[in-house]
């Protein structure tokens, strides 16, 4: 045991060892550098969450999504979206990214015209949910909402943003909200 | 095998670790653009930065800054081989970086910047100072553009009235910047790109470079013939010389008086 000691020692100094975990040092210290000019975070706690993300250790806060989902749900939009930002401050994460772009478009939804503006942050926020996603959909199983896809808000985002004749349909104002 | 084993562990410590670890940090924080309200962004560097990065490493070779034979060749390990392009690379990557990052990144200033890096670098490949020499021109080139982007256009081109700005345009009275556009970068990123230049000169200093092969690895066992390859050249005659593969030919570095 006390001569395998010193053996051990010297293994880890040999050439070849430091090398090899040099290169691997490097190699992490590389990948790290590209995801960051990939991914582009826009802050230190963007970047934090999205190495948290890439190794599968971010995780919300769900105390604020929570009342984030309760001031959705009474429409008070602009309180939602900050408690969103406050559980998801990487926004890494596809559902409340999701929901931070439907409040988006609940607001700037109307019977008579769409508001561009809004719609437009909602298709920003939904570009975030369906990177963060795995699997390039993001589908929410939630009774209060009338979109379960990004498919289908994606589709209605375009649909609010384009100008056509169909926007002088009196019919169009009986629509339901989404 | 050298005498030193310690010596030899330290150099390939600093092959496996140092160099690739600072040329990458430089090539990191060298594309960190901070805004004035403190929103990051990282930039990739321009093809012609590319360009410029690899005539930076021609001049580095041929001034005798890198020796690329002690990086890559057949005699050495695949280990130390991959060692050494690993290092090629990232003093690739850092370069391009460090340029991108000490030019303006768009408009009639850019195109005078790069005028001037192609200039400035080709005149340093073609006179091919020494090791020394080359290190402090590189010194001055990169303090130079670090100076005019974030000390002079910064204050010309910034919002409120800084003192810089009133002292350069009491200098420079009667001058119009007229439609020279230009957008400063943020006050955080001068001293980011401070920090990466540092690194980056720390780097190219420390480039295996010199008139004998770096350490045996004692992985190797031709380690001694490699040694062979390379001697050492004694300056009795007053004249240093390199030899190594693709220097038949001894060159002279510095020439000191003849003995009298």
């Amino acid at each position: 045991m006390a001569d395998a000691l010193p053996a051990l020692d010297r293994n880890w100094r040999s050439p070849a060892v430091i090398r090899l975990a040099g290169l691997g040092v490097t190699a992490l210290y590389a990948v790290f550098i590209v995801w960051v000019y990939a991914a582009q975070p826009r802050s230190l706690r963007e970047m934090r969450g999205g190495v948290a993300a890439s190794i599968g250790a971010y995780r919300i806060d769900a105390a604020a999504f929570d009342e984030g989902l309760r001031y959705f749900r009474t429409d008070r939009f602009a309180e939602a979206r900050r408690a969103f930002a406050r559980a998801d401050p990487a926004q890494r994460d596809p559902r409340t990214q999701y929901y931070v772009a439907y409040a988006f478009l609940r607001e700037g939804w109307g019977r008579v015209y769409a508001d561009d503006a809004l719609y437009r942050q909602a298709q920003i926020a939904l570009q975030r949910a369906l990177a963060a996603s795995p699997d390039g959909v993001v589908r929410v199983d939630d009774p209060d909402l009338a979109l379960k896809s990004s498919d289908e808000m994606a589709e209605t985002l375009a649909r609010g943003l384009r100008r056509d004749v169909s926007d002088l349909n009196p019919l169009a104002m009986l629509e339901k909200r989404p | 095998m050298t005498a030193d084993p310690r010596r030899d562990a330290g150099a390939v410590w600093h092959e496996a670790f140092t160099l690739p670890l600072v040329l990458l940090s430089a090539a990191l924080l060298g594309g960190l653009r901070i805004d004035a309200a403190g929103g990051l962004a990282f930039v990739p560097p321009t093809l012609f930065a590319l360009v410029l990065a690899v005539m930076l490493i021609a001049v580095l070779h041929r001034c005798g800054a890198l020796d690329p034979a002690r990086l890559v060749h057949p005699r050495r390990t695949g280990l130390a081989n991959a060692s050494g392009v690993v290092i090629v690379v990232a003093l690739g990557a850092a370069a391009a970086q460090m340029i991108a990052a000490l030019t303006p990144e768009e408009g009639l200033l850019a195109l005078v910047f790069d005028v001037a890096w192609l200039v400035l670098i080709g005149n340093t490949l073609a006179a091919r100072p020494d090791r020394s020499r080359l290190l402090s021109s590189l010194l001055v080139m990169f303090g130079s553009a670090f100076v005019v982007k974030f000390i002079l256009l910064g204050a010309l081109y910034a919002p409120d009235a800084s003192l810089t700005k009133r002292v350069v345009m009491a200098l420079v009275e009667g001058v119009s910047l007229g439609a020279l556009a230009y957008q400063p970068p943020g006050p955080a990123t001068g001293y980011v790109i401070f920090a990466a230049g540092l690194l980056f000169l720390a780097g190219i200093a420390a480039l295996p470079h010199g008139r004998h092969p770096g350490p045996a690895d004692a992985t190797d066992p031709r380690a001694g013939e490699h040694a062979a390859e390379w001697p050492q050249v004694p300056a009795h005659d007053g004249v240093l010389r390199r030899r190594g593969p693709g220097r038949p030919v001894d060159r002279p570095l510095v020439h000191a008086p003849p003995p009298s």
